[in-house]
């Protein structure tokens, strides 16, 4: 494991003249699909939010809901409490649906197009998806264009599908849990979301089993000024346990772009869900125009006795990224863990983190959480261990690292704990630092080049959270870093 | 955040009227101050520097403005002796100095020391830069009230080069009066280039009663200065004490600042330090220990601006019965300040059921060539060492007791002045779980 403690002596590599020229990263994902789309005209409205319902063929209760999620967000006031520099957002510029013309029936109808588009994201959508083993739901702009696997799925009793089919065909799973760990009212997002949500994915993972194969979703932003609003939700009863993996990207443009997810899971008696995410959105460029504003509310709900809830993030994308995956530890015994990296360059801000909330007796939490910051970049964790008075024998470790690369970044943070039970052990730990002079002196004594032995050193400081994502991911993963990393040694 | 009607708490604190000093510059900062106090009320737990500390029932309350029997209260100041402390020293009684108490006789050579009421009337201008401040910040209500309502306070000022040998001690008393009342006080410290200094401050009651006290202390080190200050805070059960004391260092200064928390009903204690010279240094120990409905918010704010500048802090807390600990240690390390080293503990052990522990390190870092590091606990006593000390026939009850003094103890282990260090851990002692 590589030390994290740097010295004070100056590094040899800064302000070279040839490594700044390197600047400015490559976003490989930023091309855009041209493909038809119909859309609803920008603004909301009461109006618009009937429309997107009516368009989606929803039932009664489900417009009702949204609209009164609406209401409430109308008298809500846009948080400003993060460490976070942005412009107002105008919610009246947005178009709150978008979706590729031609209406899919199934997966051989999509259009080529844009099976394409996710060939070159490297999604394996189609039946090549088969040699990798992963189920995947994809989600293009409001839309879900596919779902793989359903046959496999439906066999072992999983329900996986779009939220819009579910909303039709499982209806009274859907009315059970929705909004049952995010309340439509829970904060300004949220409520945003819930009015507006679009699509999204669905897993039922019923008692008893284990989903046979690890499930994904691929998000997509695609058309101009749009919004993407997604909502996910994942319920396993008891026994029943789920790997779900997410991943987003999106489209070079110069405006900001606005992505408000709403993301619950629901974990019963011994489930377990295991969610990882890896999250690429637009960044911007190196002077901080374009990029995606990445806003979503991520919560598990632990409602079982010894169920488990586990969060993987790796966040590279995104102008702004405004998250906090959060476990309710309800059940005895639960267990909740957030592992994170989050990797901020030019001018991206982050302030990620996670609330570990303890109600249950026995339940334990464990938070590792690893920043990198670089260019003018700003990264600060924010995080909650709350232990309440029931909670006996409560368990926290918090850990949260931060790596600066460069003079003009900041690495920030803010851990909040709040204990109300005297048996409960809460401990955090934070270091910030920077790649130390010995660790690039060692490697570039044995010819490992610069860019190389950062890539290599940023690896090892992110061990602990890659050893937490499935392969394909891990993979990923490391080499999102190692791109969005480019240029940021000099 | 707009009012509909001020609440008792602010409107019984405007009808008072301000202290009038005759000194243009000073009327008026005191006046903006009150109006900007006015305007925003007292913060509610919305402000971020709030968030644990409820106002709701102080806002209730109505304190008198001042005490005019102040100098006929009868005090016994044996009752707060403090060993080893025999020199100069400045005693205020319900926030009015009182200099029959007070020893400022044949002060040593570079020590100036004296009742801000009375540098005010002799010359006022070299505070100027220390009074005339307004206060901007939405968590200032009582900066604001401070500014605009003390009327006396201490002037220390110790002169280049000068080591001062024997302690210097202010003391605030708390004594019972016919309503609750409250008092202001302002100190404005000031060390000249490679002047040393020890200080201790202390807080103490000679009686119930439920004032509220508020302090502003403005701490100056010029270059090379070295401070050492100890807090001592055993205030009255029933009190509100709210202080905040500023500490600017310059290049190579040090300082050390020991706090020992143990009395009052509501306390706020803000401990904000800038680092501002190169090569400064902060040392900063502190243990709250509390029981009953106690309520003790503690909030360091360290500000790394220069290059090679370190601080340390090391904060300890327990919380027994009812009580609740806030702790929130704030580190920057701003742009430029390179070579920094940073690093802040909290610990704390929870005794009861009934009591919380907020607690909240927070790291802002600017610059990249720095070590900073933080860390926070809680928990309760080791069940191990608890063991340990039951098989070798120590009861329970002594046992935890035992445990719980060592754990506030050894943050003060590095107390140089032993006569000092003594006193705090008796003043633990009896204050801790029997």
């Amino acid at each position: 494991m590589t030390s994290e403690r740097s010295d004070n002596s100056v590094i040899a590599l800064r302000d070279n003249a040839e490594v700044a020229e390197a600047l400015g990263r490559r976003y490989e994902a930023g091309f855009v699909t041209d493909i038809e789309t119909t859309s609803l005209p920008p603004g909301l409205s009461e109006d618009i939010v009937r429309q997107l319902s009516a368009l989606k063929g929803e039932p009664e209760w489900m417009t009702e809901w949204r609209l009164k999620a609406y209401r409430h967000w109308l008298t809500m006031p846009a948080p400003d409490w993060a460490k976070l520099r942005l412009d107002p957002i105008d919610y009246q510029a947005i178009s709150y649906y978008a979706a590729p013309k031609a209406g899919p029936k199934s997966l051989d109808e999509v259009d080529p197009k844009l099976l394409e588009t996710y060939e070159k994201l490297g999604v394996p959508l189609h039946e090549r998806a088969k040699l990798a083993g992963v189920a995947v739901d994809a989600v293009f702009d409001s839309v879900s264009v596919g779902t793989t696997f359903r046959k496999e799925l439906a066999e072992a009793g999983v329900i996986f599908c779009s939220m819009s089919e579910a909303i039709r065909e499982h209806g009274d799973l859907v009315r059970q849990y929705l909004g049952s760990v995010v309340p439509a009212g829970d904060n300004y997002f949220a409520a945003l979301n819930s009015a507006v949500f679009s699509d999204g994915s669905f897993v039922f993972v019923p008692s008893g089993v284990r989903c046979p194969m690890e499930l994904s979703t691929y998000f997509r932003i695609n058309a101009i000024n749009t919004g993407q609003f997604e909502r996910t939700l994942i319920v396993c009863e008891d026994d029943a346990y789920v790997s779900y993996l997410e991943g987003c990207t999106a489209p070079m443009r110069d405006e900001n772009q606005l992505h408000a997810a709403v993301v619950e899971l629901v974990a019963l008696e011994r489930a377990q869900i295991k969610y990882s995410t890896v999250q690429n959105w637009y960044p911007g460029d190196e002077n901080g125009v374009g990029g995606i504003y990445n806003f979503v509310t991520k919560r598990g709900d632990c409602r079982g006795d010894d169920s488990k809830i586990s969060w993987t993030q790796v966040e590279t994308g995104s102008a702004i990224t405004w998250k906090y995956p959060s476990c309710v530890l309800r059940g005895d015994r639960s267990v909740g863990e957030f592992h994170s990296v989050a990797l901020t360059h030019h001018r991206q801000q982050a302030d990620t983190g996670t609330k570990m909330i303890h109600i249950g007796k026995g339940t334990k939490s464990k938070i590792v959480s690893k920043g990198i910051s670089a260019g003018r970049s700003s990264n600060s964790y924010r995080g909650l261990v709350k232990v309440e008075k029931g909670a006996d024998g409560a368990r926290n470790y918090t850990q949260c690292d931060s790596l600066l690369i460069g003079k003009r970044c900041g690495a920030h943070t803010f851990p909040y704990m709040e204990v109300k039970n005297p048996s409960a052990i809460v401990e955090h730990e934070a270091t910030t630092s920077k790649i130390s002079d010995d660790q690039m002196f060692y490697c570039r004594s044995r010819g490992i080049g610069e860019e190389d032995a950062v890539s290599m050193i940023v690896d090892g400081f992110c061990k602990q959270v890659f050893r937490e994502l499935p392969m394909e991911f891990a993979v990923e993963a490391k080499k999102l870093l190692e791109v969005s990393l480019e240029g940021a040694v000099g | 955040m707009s009012q509909p009607a001020p609440s008792p708490f602010v409107a019984a604190l405007l009808d008072a009227p301000l202290p009038a000093s005759g000194i243009g510059w000073l009327d008026a900062a005191r006046r903006e101050n009150l109006e900007a106090f006015a305007a925003a009320g007292l913060p509610d737990t919305r402000v971020e520097t709030w968030k644990y500390t409820a106002l709701r029932a102080l806002a209730q309350r109505r304190f008198a403005a001042g005490d005019a029997q102040a100098d006929a209260r009868d005090v016994d100041l044996s009752a707060f002796a403090l060993p080893g402390t025999d020199g100069p020293e400045l005693v205020f009684v319900n926030g009015a100095f009182r200099a029959d108490l007070s020893r400022l006789r044949d002060l040593p050579a570079g020590l100036s020391l004296q009742p801000l009421s009375l540098s005010l009337r002799q010359d006022a201008e070299p505070l100027r830069f220390a009074l005339a401040g307004r206060y901007r910040e939405a968590g200032d209500a009582f900066a604001r009230l401070n500014a605009a309502l003390a009327a006396d306070g201490v002037v220390l000022r110790v002169a280049a080069g000068a080591r001062i040998a024997q302690p210097v001690r202010l003391l605030f008393i708390g004594a019972p009066a016919e309503a609750d009342l409250a008092w202001h006080a302002r100190n404005v410290v000031e060390l000249g280039e490679g002047a040393e200094l020890a200080l201790v401050e202390q807080h103490a009651s000679s009686g119930e009663q439920g004032h509220l006290g508020t302090l502003v202390g403005d701490i100056v080190l010029r270059e090379g200065a070295k401070l050492r200050h100890a807090v001592l805070q055993d205030a009255a059960e029933g009190g509100t004490l709210v202080r905040r004391n500023s500490l600017h260092l310059a290049a190579r200064a040090q300082a050390a600042v020991h706090v020992l928390e143990l009395g009052g009903a509501l306390v706020r204690h803000e401990l904000q330090a800038e680092l501002g010279g190169d090569g400064s240094r902060l040392d900063m120990r502190g243990v709250f220990a509390l029981r009953g409905r106690q309520h003790v918010d503690t909030q360091l704010a360290i500000r790394h601006q220069a290059l090679g500048t370190a601080s340390d802090s090391v904060w300890r807390g327990v919380a027994d019965q009812r009580a609740r600990g806030v702790f929130r240690g704030a580190i920057v390390v701003a742009a430029g300040a390179d070579g920094s080293d940073a690093s802040l503990a909290n610990k704390n052990l929870l005794l009861s059921g009934q009591a919380e522990i907020d607690t909240k390190p927070e790291l802002e870092i600017y610059a990249d060539e720095v070590k900073a590091a933080h860390g926070a606990t809680v928990g309760q006593l080791d069940e191990r060492s608890l063991f340990y000390l039951r098989s070798r026939g120590i009861p329970q009850v002594q046992a935890r007791s035992m445990l719980t003094s060592a754990f506030c103890r050894s943050v003060f282990d590095d107390l140089p002045d032993e006569t000092l260090r003594e006193h705090l851990f008796a003043m633990l002692s009896r204050r801790l779980p029997a």
